[in-house]
């Protein structure tokens, strides 16, 4: 803990913490010192010049730079001084000699800091005549970002985010003096998860993406703040639109989740909300010529519930509608409930990860930031860098900052650099089991005994016996403090398991499907078909149904089996809440028109309501939002929108409900492949974005180097081949694997039908490239 | 894997001098240069392996320092100061006279890959200005016409080894220090000779 200091800033004192920067106490007391470089999330580098302020010194006043200098007892600032506004203008002067100035057709005029601050605190009149620095006009340094070296006005900024903030230093300062540029390595792109942050921090329009170039001016701009459904940590975001279309997501700076930083998936996956492919009528039989109204798809839908005396209706749900949506569905089971007590009615979640997890004990809940003041983070997860992104980047800083890593199991390979300890395959089995008794583990006791940890837990595997993670925990509670986080990674999957009474799994639902009953299945937002390792047992239970409705945006291969597709509303087109993996509640805005004849999925439920001659309370998505707030168990702080729109309640509002999750647990099977999602893969979303729909393509396995000469093989292109599926793939050599463990991708085309528990072969593709070209 | 055993055993040795990897990027480009007279992009990738950072932070170091060469430089490295001491001492006509006789402006290297001339900054011989380094080995107090001479003397023995003394007892004029020791370790290209590193190299006689 720091003490409060006093300092004297033009003339008035200021209160201050005694480790503060001059520029962060300052800021924090609304005096705004200009900058370039400095960014309150990375360190401080001193790269610009541009936040000079005098200090009075034993030696008289002197000029120092605010970002590298820090407060001191009774330390006399002048901010606004003759001297600091000539350094100013001298420092600006210099920034401009080699700045083109093609503000006119550069995207980041008008919310320019060079611009703004050149109007605010230069020099006004140019006196430089000679030739400017030239560079080649924008070079893409990876798919998504380009790079116009002429503007950049080298603050580090995004060099120091790669290396600090996300770990991939791909871009760097290559020559010097005059010739400075900021480059990648030849053939080995900016390929980074966080790569958008570093153009929304670029203080000029260096730094500019595929998808936003030349689509707007800011000023034209409408924004709204809210919540992105990329992933449970639910990162604030600013959603930017113009005439009624989204242009661009920026991250926005909340202290408990993202900390101003996104995935570029979270960034850049939004294209599809305008894609000519939405659905945006009511459609019969997958057959796009048959649209019919929604007035007549009520009817259909409602004749088939009404009618059928005794039958089961199933519901798969996504983990993209709000609370409210998910608190609708919930109260139109529960009405339907009444009226007809036979009839079996069963909520699945979408998503092969969901277990029981760790949630009867709600005193061992951990937060997101308990990440910075535990002593311990163990983690044993599904892969956190591709999954929860903006966590892994909390989880890194947290690293950095002293704390220890202890990384189980085979999932997160990618974090073993920054791990402490890591146990891999001689303390985990092939089969996510342990190998020794956890207290037997090396050195691992000393990591947590008396110890205050945090543990980030989660299925690494949908086929996975949960069994030793819940010994894991046990043992970690036993002799550690133990806080946990329940490491479900989508969207807002906690917002579906606070608002519906009881959750089941999609393996529950082949389970519990009887094909000699009468069936009804509603989709809701969610592709089984395709995101799930039930895959095929899915689709033979929905050709079975005798009625499938989809809710849904596009067309799949889910909707594809529906009788009835109805189409539903987006991110940005609905207002609601989110709920997040520490159990935080944040607000969702709409700010784009609702397309077509397209509803809000509670207006479908309430409608179907209405047509079966059922009451329901609400009209609205604020009446279901003051609804849902009445189970909440702490009453004093619900998160109403009325509550989510203070402006000290932005930041979200934690509070729980009871939780109610019914999966059985699976046998643990022998893996021979083990599946990950990927950040990128095949999502209609993501496919439906032009500007990133290729990241997903590339289908690869991974291997440790042992089974790669095990298994004979001499070339990286091979054939995996089980049973009569073979699919090409590239092999990425994994040494922290254990032998004879593939990993593979479960959200790539092709891989979903394999079997993970079954052998598969890879079979060299050379010879069959020969061939071809002949 | 474009580096060969030895090449990759010198190297190891030089991390093992260090604490951390990384800070053997610096030998370790010397390594690279020694190797194909530049710091090419195949070895950027071979040091970024070894010292465990990515290609283009190796970059931006050998990118950084102009005793690293972006370019393939000529079997001889010509290096003619051009600071305030030696501009005082007439470097001019030494600086026109090396132009001259290998036909080359700042920073070329001839067809043959003999020469390369550039002008640099002070090599800290000021107290015999005007001076020039032959493959980062020092001559001072020169003139033009033994510049020539020595220019021939490359062109024509192609030594395979330079060695400072040699240098200055053959072509060079007053010196700043005496050191009254004989060295006769140089080096034997165009990277400074070091011996912890293995670039210099001893010569007979
Ligand atoms: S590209 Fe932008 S963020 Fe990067 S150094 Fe240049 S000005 Fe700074
Ligand atoms: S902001 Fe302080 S030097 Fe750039
Ligand atoms: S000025 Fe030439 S050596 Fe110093």
């Amino acid at each position: 803990m720091s003490d409060q200091i006093k300092i004297n800033v033009n003339g008035s004192e200021i209160r201050t913490d005694s480790d503060q920067l001059i520029i962060e106490a300052c800021e924090d007391s609304g005096i705004h010192i200009p900058r370039f470089c400095w960014h309150k999330r990375m360190d401080p580098v001193g790269m610009c010049r541009m936040c000079l302020v005098e200090i009075e010194t034993p030696r008289g006043k002197a000029l120092v730079p605010s970002c590298t200098t820090k407060v001191s007892e009774d330390l006399v600032v002048d901010t606004e001084s003759e001297v600091v506004k000539k350094a100013q203008e001298g420092v600006l002067e210099f920034l401009l000699i080699n700045h083109p100035l093609d503000c006119p057709v550069c995207d980041k005029a008008g919310e320019c800091p060079l611009q703004d601050q050149t109007m605010a605190y230069g020099p006004g009149e140019s006196r430089f005549v000679e030739d400017k620095r030239h560079f080649e006009k924008p070079i893409p340094i990876s798919e998504i970002i380009l790079l116009d070296r002429e503007r950049c006005i080298l603050c580090a900024r995004c060099t120091r985010f790669s290396d600090e903030i996300s770990g991939d230093p791909l871009i760097e300062f290559i020559q010097r003096g005059n010739k400075t540029q900021v480059n990648t390595f030849p053939d080995e792109p900016f390929r980074s998860y966080f790569s958008g942050n570093t153009v929304q921090i670029c203080p000029v329009g260096a730094l500019t993406s595929t998808s936003y170039r030349f689509k707007a001016r800011p000023w034209d701009l409408k924004k709204v703040s809210s919540t992105s459904n990329c992933s449970s940590m639910g990162c604030s975001v600013e959603l930017n639109v113009s005439q009624n279309k989204m242009l661009r997501i920026l991250g926005e700076d909340n202290e408990f989740t993202n900390q101003g930083w996104l995935s570029d998936k979270g960034r850049y996956n939004f294209e599809y909300l305008h894609s000519e492919k939405r659905i945006l009528k009511p459609v019969l039989n997958n057959d796009s010529t048959n649209e019919i109204s929604i007035n007549e798809s009520m009817e259909l839908i409602s004749n088939e519930i009404s009618n059928d005396e005794n039958s089961n209706i199933s519901f798969i749900v996504g983990h993209n509608s709000t609370n409210e949506e998910y608190y609708a569905l919930n109260n139109f089971v529960e009405n339907l409930n009444k009226v007809n007590k036979d009839l079996n009615m069963d909520v699945y979640l979408s998503d092969d990860y969901l277990y029981e997890g760790f949630f009867h004990n709600s005193d061992l809940l951990g937060k997101v930031e308990d990440l910075d003041s535990v002593d311990t983070i163990i983690l044993w997860a599904q892969d956190i860098k591709d999954n929860l992104p903006t966590l892994y980047l909390r989880i890194r800083q947290a690293v950095k900052n002293g704390k220890k890593l202890v990384i189980f199991g085979h999932t997160n390979t990618a974090m073993k650099e920054l791990s402490d300890s890591y146990f891999g395959h001689e303390i985990i089995s092939k089969n996510l089991e342990f190998n020794v008794e956890i207290s037997e583990i090396p050195n691992f006791n000393e990591y947590i005994n008396d110890k205050n940890v945090l543990a980030i837990i989660g299925k690494s595997s949908p086929i996975q016996n949960t069994n030793p993670i819940s010994n894991l925990v046990n043992y970690l509670d036993q002799n550690s403090n133990l806080k946990l986080l329940n490491c479900f990674s989508k969207g807002n999957t906690f917002g579906a398991l606070q608002n519906i009474s009881l959750v089941k799994g999609l393996n529950e639902f082949i389970n519990e499907f009887d094909s000699s009953e009468k069936n009804i299945v509603f989709t809701i937002g969610s592709n089984p078909v395709n995101s799930s390792i039930y895959s095929n047992q899915i689709k033979d239970k929905l050709i079975n149904a005798n009625f499938v409705v989809s809710l849904d945006l596009f067309k799949n291969e889910t909707t594809e089996l529906a009788d009835i597709i109805l189409p539903t509303t987006s991110f940005g087109e609905k207002e609601g809440t989110f709920t997040n993996l520490e159990m935080r509640t944040l607000k969702q805005n709409k700010i784009l028109p609702t397309p077509g004849s397209v509803l809000n999925e509670w207006e479908y439920w309430s409608m179907m309501l209405n047509k079966i001659d059922i009451e329901n309370s609400y009209e609205s998505e604020l009446e279901l939002n003051l609804n849902l707030c009445e189970d909440y168990l702490d009453k004093d702080n619900v998160p109403s929108f009325d509550n989510l729109n203070k402006p000290s309640n932005l930041d979200g509002v934690l509070n729980s409900k009871s939780i109610n999750i019914e999966i059985e647990n699976v046998e643990s099977g022998t893996l021979e492949i083990l599946f990950v999602n990927r950040l990128y893969g095949d999502s209609s979303t993501q496919i439906n974005s032009p500007s990133i729909s290729m990241l997903g393509a590339e289908r690869f396995i991974e291997m440790n180097s042992d089974t790669f000469i095990k298994r004979n093989l001499s070339d990286y292109t091979v054939n995996l081949v089980q049973g009569d599926i073979t699919l090409q793939v590239k092999i990425k050599i994994n040494n922290d694997l254990p032998n004879e463990l593939i990993i593979a991708p479960l959200n790539r085309r092709g891989f979903r039908d394999i079997d993970t528990t079954k052998p598969y072969e890879l079979i060299e593709v050379k010879n069959l490239k020969e061939l071809s070209v002949n | 894997m474009s580096w060969d055993n030895e090449l990759l055993e010198r190297a190891h040795k030089i991390i093992e001098l260090y604490p951390q990897k990384r800070s053997a990027l610096g030998p370790l480009l010397y390594l690279a240069q020694e190797k194909d007279g530049f710091i090419s992009d195949d070895s950027i990738v071979e040091i970024s392996n070894l010292v465990d950072i990515t290609e283009v932070q190796v970059k931006s170091v050998s990118s950084f320092y102009s005793m690293y060469k972006e370019e393939q430089t000529g079997t001889y490295l010509l290096s003619v100061c051009k600071s305030i001491s030696c501009e005082i001492n007439d470097s001019r006509s030494v600086i026109n006279s090396v132009k001259e006789f290998t036909g080359l402006e700042n920073y070329e290297t001839d067809q043959d890959k003999l020469f390369t001339f550039e002008e640099v900054e002070c090599i800290g011989a000021c107290g015999g200005a005007p001076a020039v380094q032959v493959n980062y080995e020092t001559v001072e107090g020169l003139t033009p016409e033994k510049t020539i001479e020595m220019c021939e003397w490359l062109k024509n023995d192609k030594p395979e080894i330079i060695v400072a003394d040699q240098l200055q007892n053959k072509f060079g004029g007053t010196k700043s220090f005496d050191w009254a020791i004989e060295d006769n370790t140089g080096s034997a290209y165009t990277v400074p000779g070091f011996q912890n590193i293995g670039t210099a190299k001893e010569k007979d006689n």
